[in-house]
């Protein structure tokens, strides 16, 4: 009880130091001259739980209140009344915000917290109130805690939930740790910004000291690539929009080259794997070729597509059907890995139903660097291949596969263009692009065949072997990395 | 096939354009002025509404990725217009300026879209020359654009220019028959006098509608037409269907509420306008609502409400509005006789609406100025309108003037048309016609 006093304490007086603050020039509601805001948040402890709610009416929702807090109607509102009128808000709120600790109603403690005016707009001034709420509990024990704030539903407003653990854990709390309005003094204000209306929230509680962290915003990625990669998208966006002058187009295609080439080296998309399949699969330069010309095909057309989709209707989420792309060029990439698999667990079945009796090991090895050696100088292929359509078809697959999620940035320069009614010019924008992945991919399909052709010409053994392994490694590699692609496309799509 | 791509691109573009401005729930609703006038087609009051605050929601998200897509900017900004319109809150007009301009500041020329909601926003700030001007711009832009003449047939009816509103209506009638041409067209038919002819549009309005609060507001328009005719069971009947179309559309409140106070259930009806006033604070509802607390005998709570309303109007200017109807009509009812006169004078140099003349004819008589009065109380008239309100104006000026004859004309007029129209006009109707000996 004590501890809850002390908490009190420190609660009114950060409200008392909030209300001190030296007021700001006089301006409108940000959310509106009849808004009725609040935010409500939850601190649990092991043995108890706090409730900091704050009400913020606006200007009118003040004016309505004065007779309220005027209770004598002499046009002041004296340290007695302001007290008087926080109980009774304070009051109203503890029986609007119901906390239900697995189904059970937890009954607060009311103390009022504060209460204030700050000038606002056309000579009138908005209100703040303050409440804080407690109760004994047991969060000793896994819990489960159902939040719901019915104060003033009906009313137009920021309505804001957070909620922390002190000595307890939250299992990834869906509302976060601290408030985004700074406890509603300062409202994010842009033109593309609605009202916070988080109303309910229902959290997770285990014993333990766990950050107690809500879902954390993170907004930019760390490393110095990535963020060179961001800042020339924001460059490229930018010209799309400026004036359009022949310069400005070359500038713009070449921009969208370099970044479509920088996209597919950032690791996460899966398409360097495309280059390890060239190497350990077929080998030709040819090859890494047509892969490149197949993934620009289909992420140039991925995009036109998806972006004229997207502009034509509104209902459709742009995330969404990323996802189910993703989903989709996994399992594509997984099929295209286990059709390698097949087809070298095959090869290699009967290479050793021909050549080998069962009980010379030697043998074996001995063959199998031989036919290496042998078609190397013969052909310049590596390996002998099973019939050439299917091969070609595992090549398109992965080509497919490697272009069909459409690189956000490219969609975003698309419907920029679009909507600049510019579309000839997106659509330049966005072949650039793809060619500049595709050059990328082919780069690092021809490096990897290069370095494996000299490993395989290589006069020591274990390299030599090595690289005869490679097409069960890289098939096996390249039906996991599908697997994974898929798995992790789904748990986006399906969260 | 670039070629046939591009075909393609532009075609989706035009749809995206279109559905993007006019499928933001009809971009322009009904009404786009008047957000304040009480017996208009303003469709306003309902909470924030689903619908509305998803396609506001997804513009926001496609402008955080496409910042340069002018034609989402600006039905942004129109968005955020009706926003405004649907809780009462004109702090939503600077934002819808501010992505309006944003818009146009992208695109300066061929941006219809934009100058049609600027238009709108002038409108709703009640700056109907402005907005007349930009509906002119926007129609250079795009001579076929329906709700540019909506914007248009909106501000030159405020103006007063009755002919030039009804050719912009029929022009938009012709592009795009539909709920929002309907009802402008409802509403014209009524400023002429014609109820039955309009609540005949309403109907086709109705059947049109599909959107809870588009009933709402059909249901709403047709219960205020029953009531203008004085049919009290029939509006009450359209209030209550509104209702169970979209319980949160605010204005089936008031109408509920003048009819219990028909009724005489008083107290049904203040508690009826308790709660849409605490919900819905607009200058033109705190003032009815005062006017019924005066009738009922509570003189100290209609000073409150009227304290409130004069809170709203300051409000409504410092966001960047202008109402100086309102602010005479407060000023009447708070007794402010010349500043009253003032206001409505200033309103006067700016529109030859029936509205401002019959406000401004109300305030001469009310300092004494019943010569004067006299000929703006007929111009309120000059139409038609068959309003109660304005007939019972004219009657008290002629009363004043000694025109015993026209006074009993005009004053039983007012009282055959709606025995019920005003909880304080009504029954001075009724002592003035006692008076006369009628």
């Amino acid at each position: 009880m004590r501890r809850l006093a002390c908490a009190g304490l420190a609660v009114l007086a950060a409200i008392v130091m909030v209300l001190a603050l030296p007021a700001r020039p006089a301006r409108a509601h940000p959310l509106g001259n009849f808004s009725v805001n609040q935010a409500v948040r939850l601190d649990l402890y092991p043995d108890r739980i706090a409730v900091t709610a704050i009400v913020d009416l606006a200007e009118l929702p003040t004016l309505q209140a004065r007779s309220a807090v005027d209770t004598d109607g002499d046009g002041r509102v004296s340290a007695a009344e302001s007290v008087a009128y926080n109980t009774q808000v304070c009051r109203a709120m503890a029986r609007a915000v119901a906390l239900r600790v697995d189904g059970h109603r937890v009954q607060w403690s009311v103390r009022p917290a504060g209460f204030g005016y700050r000038p606002g707009s056309a000579g009138l001034r908005t209100s703040q109130a303050s409440c804080a709420l407690g109760a004994a509990a047991h969060l000793t024990s896994p819990a489960r805690l159902d939040l719901v704030d019915s104060y003033q539903a009906d009313r137009v407003g920021w309505r804001e939930i957070t909620a922390a653990g002190h000595g307890v854990h939250l299992v990834h709390p869906p509302v976060p740790a601290r408030s985004v309005s700074h406890s509603l003094r300062s409202y994010p204000a842009d033109l593309l910004g609605s009202p916070l209306d988080q109303r309910s929230a229902r959290l997770r509680a285990e014993p333990g000291n766990g950050p107690g962290a809500g879902a954390a915003i993170q907004l930019n990625r760390g490393d110095p690539v990535s963020r060179w990669v961001a800042a020339a998208d924001r460059k490229l966006e930018g010209l799309v929009g400026g004036r359009l002058t022949p310069l400005v187009g070359v500038l713009g295609v070449v921009l969208a080259l370099m970044l479509g080439a920088a996209h597919a080296a950032l690791p996460g998309h899966g398409k360097t794997v495309m280059a390890a399949y060239i190497a350990g699969r077929s080998g030709r330069p040819r090859d890494a070729f047509t892969v490149g010309a197949i993934v620009t095909l289909t992420h140039t057309g991925g995009v036109l597509v998806l972006g004229l989709l997207l502009t034509a209707t509104t209902s459709l989420a742009g995330e969404v059907v990323l996802g189910w792309l993703g989903i989709a060029s996994g399992v594509l990439v997984a099929a295209v890995g286990a059709a390698m698999l097949a087809g070298v667990l095959r090869r290699r079945a009967r290479v050793h139903g021909y050549y080998r009796p069962p009980a010379h090991d030697h043998d074996h090895d001995h063959d199998h660097r031989h036919s290496h050696g042998h078609s190397h100088h013969h052909h310049g292929h590596p390996h002998p291949h099973p019939s050439g359509r299917p091969r070609r078809l595992s090549l398109a697959g992965m080509g497919i596969a490697g272009g069909l999620v459409p690189s956000p940035s490219a969609l975003i320069v698309l419907l920029g263009a679009i909507g600049l009614g510019r579309t000839a010019f997106g659509v330049l924008l966005v072949v650039a692009y793809g060619a500049g992945m595709a050059a990328t991919l082919t780069a690092a399909g021809l490096l990897l065949v290069r370095v494996r052709d000299r490993w395989a010409s290589h006069p020591r053994r274990a390299l030599a072997r090595l690289a005869a392994l490679a097409p069960a490694g890289t098939a096996a590699l390249v039906l996991c990395v599908g697997l994974g692609l898929a798995g992790r496309a789904a748990l986006g799509v399906l969260h | 096939m670039r070629h046939r791509i591009l075909i393609v691109g532009l075609a989706v573009i035009l749809v995206a354009g279109v559905s993007a401005v006019f499928g933001l729930r009809h971009g322009t609703s009904p009404n786009a002025s008047a957000a304040q006038a009480p017996g208009t087609r303003a469709r306003a009051g309902q909470a924030p509404d689903g619908q509305l605050s998803e396609g506001i929601a997804r513009a926001q998200q496609h402008l955080r990725a496409v910042p340069g897509d002018y034609v989402t900017w600006a039905a942004l900004g129109s968005a955020y217009i009706e926003r405004a319109r649907v809780t009462a809150d004109p702090a939503y007009y600077p934002k819808a300026g501010g992505a309006l301009r944003h818009s146009l500041k992208l695109r300066p020329t061929g941006n219809p879209a934009a100058l049609t909601g600027l238009g709108a926003l002038a409108n709703a700030r009640h700056k109907f020359a402005t907005a007349r001007h930009l509906a002119h711009r926007a129609l250079r832009a795009d001579p076929y654009s329906a709700d540019a003449y909506g914007v248009l047939a909106d501000a030159l009816t405020q103006l007063g220019n009755a002919p030039a509103a009804t050719e912009a209506v029929q022009h938009m009638l012709d592009l795009r028959p539909g709920l929002a041409a309907y009802a402008r067209a409802s509403y014209d038919l009524e400023q002429h006098g014609r109820l039955g002819a309009a609540a005949a549009l309403m109907r086709r309005a109705l059947g049109d509608a599909v959107d809870p609060a588009d009933i709402a507001f059909c249901r709403y328009q047709l219960g205020e037409l029953a009531w203008r005719a004085g049919r009290l069971d029939a509006a009450a009947t359209q209030y209550a269907a509104g209702q169970a179309a979209d319980p949160g559309y605010l204005p089936l409140l008031a109408g509920q509420g003048r009819v219990a106070a028909a009724r005489g259930q008083t107290r049904t009806a203040l508690a009826g306008y308790a709660e849409l006033t605490a919900r819905y604070p607009s200058p033109g509802y705190l003032m009815e609502y005062a006017n019924l607390l005066r009738a009922t005998g509570h003189p100290a709570r209609a000073g409150q409400q009227l304290a409130l309303a004069a809170a709203a109007l300051r409000l409504f200017r410092a966001n960047g509005g202008t109402d100086d109807l309102g602010a005479a009509q407060l000023a009447l009812a708070q007794g402010d006789v010349r500043p009253a006169v003032r206001a409505a004078e200033r309103e006067w140099s700016r529109r030859h609406f029936a509205d401002v003349a019959d406000t401004l004819g109300w305030a001469l008589h009310r300092s004494g100025a019943n010569g004067k009065a006299i000929s703006y109380a007929r111009k309120a008239d000059a139409l038609g309108a068959r309003n109660p309100g304005y007939l019972f104006h004219l009657g008290m000026i002629e009363l004043s003037l000694g025109r015993s004859s026209d006074a009993r004309h005009h004053l039983r007029a007012a009282l055959a048309l709606n025995r019920h129209f005003s909880p304080l006009d009504a029954p001075a109707a009724v002592a003035a016609l006692d008076r006369l000996g009628a």
